[in-house]
């Protein structure tokens, strides 16, 4: 019986631990900024743009973590306090995975947050990194 | 038990029972329920927070009940319990004073003139005060059995008066029991004693002649009539959708797209042109950028203009009209909103919990009727952790 719960929760442990793969809606939006961009995509690079302190935007969002917390894996909370689930793609595997909500956010936060649109390049580390975590 | 042992007043040396009786069981209940019922409307009225509204209007319908039971009890109670048993002329009334003033008093088994007379006062204040009341509950609140019937302009005309009226009650309550102190000196009676016992000492009073249980039978199906009555009317009259609250159709659009950050204001919050404002620029929203595509802006202004604070009769939405002229495009900063949250500290709105003043799901459960009673507000204690 030990033995049995041994096995068991290794597996267990095994599967959370193991990168999360995206689904087949959020492959769908990731092809969409493969076919635009010109180089590959990096999550480390996606990891120091998430971090970064930008300028040019509004004052009171000079980077993702002024909502999202410095961990995607975290609750944010919007400026008007409301909680916003986890940007980490195993934390909240829902997100992602309509092109039209993405580009709708990306649209609005990289004009609050850097003062610009974000370029192809920016948005697909972004996404590359949302999903290895 | 039988009156006729009572009058003696030396009987079985049991001093409980000594003394002539005459208030009966009803109108020692009625005095000492509407001490309790008033009491209570007067401190939730002047000195509690906002939220006891409701504990203030129970008090005020247990004090229409009461003085309902009275009127009916004034005719077909016991003998002192009756309206003519202390009807006087005018020229009594003014003799008694007169003589009171003096120092004297002549004995009267029930209520002298004067008491006779801050009875009908007392009885008369408190059925204007439960009226408009009621009224105002109804106007100003969009609750009660009223809330279909009377707009908020009533209600908040009647504010002042009830106030006027409940500051008169103050007064008359001074001299009521000013007086009942002073004529229990002159008689060398007890006065407020005997409205707990129902007995007077003094052996040259009438006693009561009508049966304990004739007494009981009647009062319990008064109270049933008159408790049944008011319930009957209440449950009809409060059934009746309350006026000045449109039935908004839920736009599920606006719902999701201006409810992803904050809570979805409800429409009633603001005037059309503000909302025109907020819609024309979402791209420096409140310092952020909440841009939309166009059509979905049109739709959800077009929505947004039928149902803005014009188109309600809510407490909220007559107060919230007024908008700052320096932030017209804001709620939290309205002349009306800065007043009511005035007293609240600075920085229970940074707690973790609440956040910010635009919040106002955190402390008003109903905000997103656009109601904002009275009843719903609690300011969310503070968490240790965020
Ligand atoms: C991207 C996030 C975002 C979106 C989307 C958004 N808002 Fe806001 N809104 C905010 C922030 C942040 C504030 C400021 C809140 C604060 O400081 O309390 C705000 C404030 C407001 C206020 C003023 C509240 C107050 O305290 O007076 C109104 C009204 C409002 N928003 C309406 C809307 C409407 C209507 C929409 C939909 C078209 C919308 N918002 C969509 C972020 C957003
Ligand atoms: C920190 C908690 C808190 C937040 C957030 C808050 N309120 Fe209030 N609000 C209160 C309290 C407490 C009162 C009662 C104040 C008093 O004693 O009169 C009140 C009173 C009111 C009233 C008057 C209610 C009445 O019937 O007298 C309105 C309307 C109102 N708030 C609207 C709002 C709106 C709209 C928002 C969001 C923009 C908001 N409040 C945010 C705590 C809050």
């Amino acid at each position: 019986m030990k033995k049995i719960l041994l096995v068991l929760s290794t597996a267990v442990m095994v599967a959370l631990a193991a990168p999360a793969f995206a689904g087949a809606k959020q492959d769908a939006v990731m092809d969409h900024y493969k076919k635009l961009a010109k180089g590959s995509f990096s999550a480390s690079r996606g990891k120091a743009f998430f971090g970064a302190t930008h300028t040019g935007g509004k004052p009171a969002t000079p980077s993702c973590t002024s909502c999202h917390t410095k961990s995607p894996a975290n609750t944010g909370h919007t400026r008007a306090n409301k909680p916003i689930a986890p940007m980490a793609f195993s934390k909240s595997p829902d997100r992602f995975g309509e092109l039209k909500k993405v580009e709708k956010w990306f649209g609005r936060n990289c004009r609050s947050v850097l003062g610009r649109e974000c370029t192809v390049q920016e948005k697909g580390d972004f996404l590359a990194f949302m999903f290895s975590q | 038990m039988s009156d006729i042992s009572l009058i003696s007043g030396t009987d079985h040396g049991n001093i409980s029972t000594r003394g002539i009786r005459v208030w009966d069981l009803p109108v020692r209940l009625f005095h000492w329920g509407l001490v309790v019922g008033v009491s209570t409307a007067l401190v939730t009225g002047f000195l509690a927070e906002e939220w006891y509204l409701d504990i203030h209007s129970w008090a005020g319908y247990t004090i229409a009940f009461l003085i309902s039971f009275r009127l009916i009890w004034g005719f077909v109670g016991s003998k002192y319990a009756r309206f003519a048993s202390f009807i006087f002329t005018p020229k009594e009334t003014i003799g008694h004073i007169k003589e009171f003033a003096r120092g004297n008093s002549a004995h009267y088994s029930g209520h002298n003139p004067a008491g006779a007379l801050m009875v009908f006062t007392l009885l008369a204040v408190l059925f204007l005060l439960t009226v408009s009341g009621v009224i105002i509950l109804g106007g100003q609140e969009n609750l009660g059995a009223l809330a279909g019937f009377i707009s908020f302009e009533i209600g908040a005309f009647l504010v002042e008066i009830h106030e006027l009226l409940a500051w008169s009650l103050i007064l008359l309550i001074i001299a009521h029991v000013a007086g009942m102190i002073i004529e229990s000196r002159i008689s060398n009676e007890n006065l407020a004693l005997a409205m707990v016992t129902g007995k007077k000492k003094d052996t040259s009073s009438e006693p009561i002649t009508m049966s304990v249980s004739t007494i009981a039978l009647r009062a319990v199906v008064i109270a049933a009539i008159v408790g049944g009555a008011g319930f009957t009317l209440y449950q009809k009259y409060s059934a009746v959708p309350a006026s000045g609250l449109v039935r908004l159709v839920p736009n599920e659009t606006y719902n999701s797209e201006c409810g992803d950050c904050h809570y979805a204001y409800h429409p009633s919050l603001l005037p059309k042109s503000s909302w025109q404002g907020i819609m024309a620029n979402l791209d420096d929203h409140f310092g952020e950028d909440a841009s939309l595509d166009a059509e979905t802006v049109k739709s959800i202004s077009a929505w947004l203009n039928e149902n803005s604070s014009e188109a309600w009769d809510t407490e909220a939405a007559n107060n919230l009209r007024e908008v700052s002229p320096k932030s017209p495009l804001s709620i939290s900063e309205t002349p009306y909103w800065l007043l009511r949250h005035s007293e609240i500290d600075k920085n229970i709105f940074k707690q973790a919990n609440i956040g910010t003043k635009g919040n106002c799901v955190a402390c008003h459960s109903d905000a997103k009727t656009g109601r904002f009673d009275d009843a719903a507000i609690s300011i969310p204690p503070p968490k240790p952790n965020t």
